[in-house]
């Protein structure tokens, strides 16, 4: 084959420079630095609004695969996280009390319906994938509202009180800290290790021009069509985190207009990165969480704030965090280093 | 020599406009075939339903005597047909190196796990290797690590190239190679061309005709949408109907 003709010597010398560079990602330290970012800010807050916190970090991590990663932009990723939170409610309620079935309830039914919907959803793009998952999100807000009043109980929504497995009670404040703390990190270690993949390379090109990455020889529905699904599964697990953590569920879990709360952590934060979207996770939390005790209409802030970001600061916090390290941290290092 | 990819009265309609009319045309094993003709001739078009960009109106196209049609882009890219773009098409949010992640794991694809392609690092030794040898022979392996984007337009086309390459083509379709470079890079890529062609088949369009007439070893003339000569690069251009069409009748007369 032309293949063999072409790239001969198997151990053909190759630029030394280029092993030095590279530098690997260590996902150890990587996660270490959140566990103790997290763990830090803990007594500063308080137990319960940091398990909030994290909850909403799971969620923008997810939407951040679909918007940052994939760049499609999605005003239904609610739906995902509601479906979530009623899958593990509904469970608990008619089924079984175990907590850690019930959150695998929860993830399996906002997977499925994630995969069903991506079905459809992913063959469009830009204004019309915007706009077909916010329809899909007010029709399973609409359906937990009235036709399935009987067993949603409508806007009143319904309590979930897990049962105790041994010692672990999810109904006390340290231990659903720690299922969420685990859980965060694990779905950054998750999709760290699949960013950091061909795949995330992939979903990348696909940003950035999916015809091309057709004429490399890839379906690029269905890698569109894994990564929405996937997405809507760690919003489900958010979901189902969410009901464990207030122990009740109701239609405001699949609530259309807190879709801005996750594209606004997506813009501050960064899109396009993980890291980028945990810090716009927490500073959403930050501004929603304390600017309403100040301001009775703090959402007024939030709107200027996104103005200001999306004219002026496109990259987001964490994007000049990064450049800020690879312009002028790094150059002085290794400076210091040649000296 | 045998017949690798044969269009049979293929047509594209774009309303009234008859872009590709009736076109019979086959390409031969380890022959480089080029394709002139004057703007809007449909070369482009041409390029497009082999390649499978859109379907054609009517005919049909075979490909190692399988018929290719109507089947997907990305289905003819595994079957070993690649194109490259008469405007440079790169992914320029990235590093040179990871452009050619997603190339060149394919050529290998019987290789690559399902799990290495979804969690072990792309910065993996192999297919870094394998970048690294694509980049090497485009000539772009010192700028490995530079952002596409801040490469001149010479360099895209070279890393296009090479993109296109470690796909391990059994067909490649080159639309306009040299279009908008310097005559230094121009000459770079002819170079590569040449340096290539014993090894695969190519097609390439290209207005250049000076720059390329050295390497074809026939040449195909479109206008309006169908071929008018084809054969022998010194006969095709000594055709009086080419001449007409392409530098007009005045200059003949």
């Amino acid at each position: 084959m032309g293949q063999d003709k072409l790239f001969p010597a198997q151990n053909a010398e190759l630029p030394g420079a280029f092993e030095n560079i590279t530098l690997k990602e260590n996902h150890a330290v990587e996660i270490l630095a959140i566990a103790v970012f997290f763990l830090l800010v803990t007594p500063l807050l308080s137990v319960h609004r940091v398990t909030d916190f994290m909850i909403f970090c799971i969620f923008a991590m997810s939407f951040d695969m679909l918007y940052g990663y994939m760049g499609r932009l999605s005003f239904g990723q609610m739906l995902y996280l509601g479906t979530g939170a009623y899958g593990c409610g509904l469970f608990i309620k008619y089924i079984n009390g175990n907590p850690l079935l019930a959150i695998f309830a929860g993830v399996a039914f906002a997977g499925l319906l994630a995969m069903l919907l991506g079905l459809i959803i992913v063959r469009t793009t830009g204004a019309c994938f915007a706009l077909i998952n916010l329809a899909f999100n007010h029709i399973g807000f609409f359906l937990v509202l009235s036709p399935l009043r009987s067993i949603t109980r409508g806007e009143d929504g319904f309590g979930v009180s897990a049962s105790q497995i041994g010692s672990l009670n999810f109904g006390s404040r340290p231990i659903m800290y720690g299922a969420v703390f685990l859980s965060l990190l694990l779905v950054f270690y998750f999709l760290r290790r699949l960013t950091s993949a061909p795949y995330g390379i992939m979903i990348r090109s696909i940003k950035e021009d999916e015809t091309r990455v057709r004429f490399l020889g890839y379906n690029t529905f269905l890698y569109k069509w894994l990564t929405f699904a996937l997405a809507g599964t760690i919003a489900g697990l958010a979901g189902a985190l969410t009901a464990l953590n207030y122990n009740y569920v109701n239609p405001n879990a699949m609530d259309v207009h807190s879709n801005v709360g996750v594209v606004f952590a997506c813009l501050i934060g960064g899109a396009g990165n993980l890291y980028g979207a945990i810090l716009g996770g927490v500073i959403y939390m930050l501004i929603s969480n304390f600017l309403a005790i100040y301001i009775y209409r703090w959402e007024m802030f939030l709107g200027f704030s996104l103005l200001i970001i999306v004219f002026r600061f496109r990259m987001g916090v964490w994007g000049y965090i990064q450049r800020f390290w690879v312009h002028k941290l790094i150059p002085r290092f290794t400076k210091k280093e040649a000296i | 020599m045998s017949e690798i990819l044969v269009a049979d009265r293929l047509s594209k309609h774009f309303g009234g406009l008859i872009a590709v009319n009736k076109v019979n045309f086959s390409i031969m094993a380890d022959e480089v075939t080029g394709i002139i003709g004057p703007n809007g001739s449909g070369k482009t078009t041409l390029f497009n339903l082999i390649s499978g960009f859109f379907p054609p109106t009517e005919g049909r196209i075979t490909f190692f005597d399988n018929e290719i049609t109507h089947i997907p882009p990305y289905e003819r890219v595994i079957k070993g047909i690649v194109r490259t773009f008469q405007l440079v098409s790169v992914f320029n949010s990235m590093t040179v190196w990871e452009n050619l992640v997603l190339s060149s794991i394919r050529f290998k694809e019987k290789h690559v796990s399902l799990r290495k392609f979804f969690f072990s690092s792309a910065k993996d030794k192999e297919i870094k290797e394998n970048c690294l040898r694509a980049l090497k022979l485009v000539g772009l392996q010192s700028n490995a690590q530079a952002l596409t984007s801040e490469l001149s337009y010479g360099s895209k086309r070279m890393l296009e190239i090479g993109i296109a390459l470690s796909l391990n083509p059994k067909l490649l379709l080159l639309d306009e190679p040299l279009a908008g470079l310097s005559d230094g890079e121009i000459s770079e890529v002819i170079d590569l061309l040449k340096q290539i062609k014993k090894n695969f088949t190519l097609v390439i369009i290209e207005h250049k005709i000076s720059k390329i007439i050295n390497l074809v070893d026939r040449l195909c003339v479109m206008n309006e949408g169908s071929f008018i000569c084809e054969g022998n690069p010194d006969d095709a251009l000594c055709n009086p109907v080419v001449r007409e069409c392409y530098w007009g009748k005045r200059e003949i007369s």
